[in-house]
């Protein structure tokens, strides 16, 4: 753990379980994607929870590992602060939230999705739902336009998802494999490549 | 074996391989959870799994916690016990992994795999996220209407700092308007 406080750094705070399950809770209840990962660094590093390297660390880690970003950093942030139950702590602060307005959200729809100015309503958000989702499509292939062989993978994997229903498991074996390799390939070949 | 808890064990056991297999924050499992709860399972309609993803859209939050909207639903006698198992089966697994790296972190700290395994992995799930278009697109309606709105969304969200809630919110008024 990095509780060196000989540093150019403030000493580190320790905080309560409580305190570190109700910082998250406040942020997963309030927030929304991109910006929660700022709210996060202010909460943690602003208030001394640990330095900045630490964060910085922790969010290369959240977002290579599989689940949510978001909920990975939480987790890391309570890790780091206080351990497992610290872990624990953040997991529980940053899910419940969501969770119970998720369910409210849920009793609402089965209770009046069948009224027409509901249905209307929600068949129209839905839409926007799949503009959002076709945006974030567009943006995330922008930045792969450079380099043929990651064109060429992202539009097999689409095909083969789409059309040929291939398993989840099997295409991140395949396509995520052959991405993975021709990366190493690509950063043994001129050392210091970009990222 | 007593249904409830056959429905509660394939509720788990699908979520928690969804959540081990979320890489890319979890943007390229819903079309392998269309296919699980939708056409394997029927736990869910076309137009229930894309409002589902709406909703979870729509709140704060992760948006892969409409999965605990997909427990709800599987499990019509005991929805609550349903929603949970679903969010339990969704976020657990994810964040083992979490916990148990960490602890590993400091030997892999500086490690060149890490950009090696994300820049590689990202075709694949950019790939996936065009797959979750098409999944999408089964629960929405079609015409004009819809098309345009899908376009003029995705060109806001490009060029604007407009919300995503607001966004959705935005169509939902077109569509009580224009989509009864």
């Amino acid at each position: 753990m990095s509780a060196d406080a000989a540093g150019p750094h403030p000493p580190l705070v320790r905080p309560s379980l409580v305190g570190v399950a109700l910082a998250f809770a406040s942020i997963s209840s309030t927030s929304f994607g991109g910006g929660q990962k700022a709210s996060i660094r202010r909460q943690v590093v602003s208030r001394g929870w640990m330095d900045q390297e630490v964060f910085m660390d922790g969010l290369e880690l959240a977002q290579v590992l599989p689940g949510p970003n978001i909920l990975n950093l939480a987790i890391y942030c309570g890790q780091k602060a206080r351990g497992l139950p610290g872990a624990a702590a953040a997991f529980l602060g940053a899910s419940i939230p969501p969770f119970i307005i998720i369910l409210i959200a849920g009793a609402l729809y089965f209770k009046f999705a069948s009224n027409p100015y509901v249905h209307g309503g929600l068949r129209g958000c839905a839409v926007g739902a799949l503009g959002l989702t076709l945006g974030n499509a567009l943006e995330l292939s922008w930045d792969e336009r450079t380099d043929w062989v990651r064109i060429a993978l992202l539009v097999s994997t689409a095909v083969v998802v789409s059309v040929l229903k291939m398993p989840l498991l099997l295409v991140l074996v395949v396509f995520g494999g052959i991405g993975v390799a021709h990366e190493y390939l690509r950063s043994r070949r001129k050392p210091k490549a970009s990222q | 074996m007593n249904p409830t808890l056959t429905t509660a064990l394939h509720i788990l056991w699908t979520f928690s391989q969804l959540s081990v297999l979320g890489f890319g924050g979890g943007k390229g499992i819903i079309p392998q959870m269309h296919r699980d709860v939708v056409v394997t399972y029927t736990w869910v309609t076309n137009d229930q799994f894309t409002q589902f993803y709406t909703i979870g859209k729509l709140v704060p939050g992760p948006t892969t916690i409409f999965a605990a909207l997909i427990g709800y639903a599987a499990m019509p006698s005991q929805p609550l016990l349903g929603a949970s198992i679903a969010a339990i089966g969704m976020f657990v697994p994810s964040s083992a992994i979490m916990v148990v790296v960490d602890l590993l972190w400091e030997r892999f700290s500086a490690s060149p795999w890490r950009p090696i395994i994300s820049h590689g992995l990202a075709p694949a799930i950019v790939g996936l996220v065009w797959a979750s278009v098409w999944t999408i697109s089964h629960g929405t309606p079609s015409g004009i209407v819809p098309y345009a709105v899908t376009a003029i969304v995705a060109v806001l969200m490009l060029r604007t700092s407009l919300s995503a809630p607001l966004l959705i919110v935005l169509s939902g008024v077109v569509g009580i308007i224009a989509l009864r």
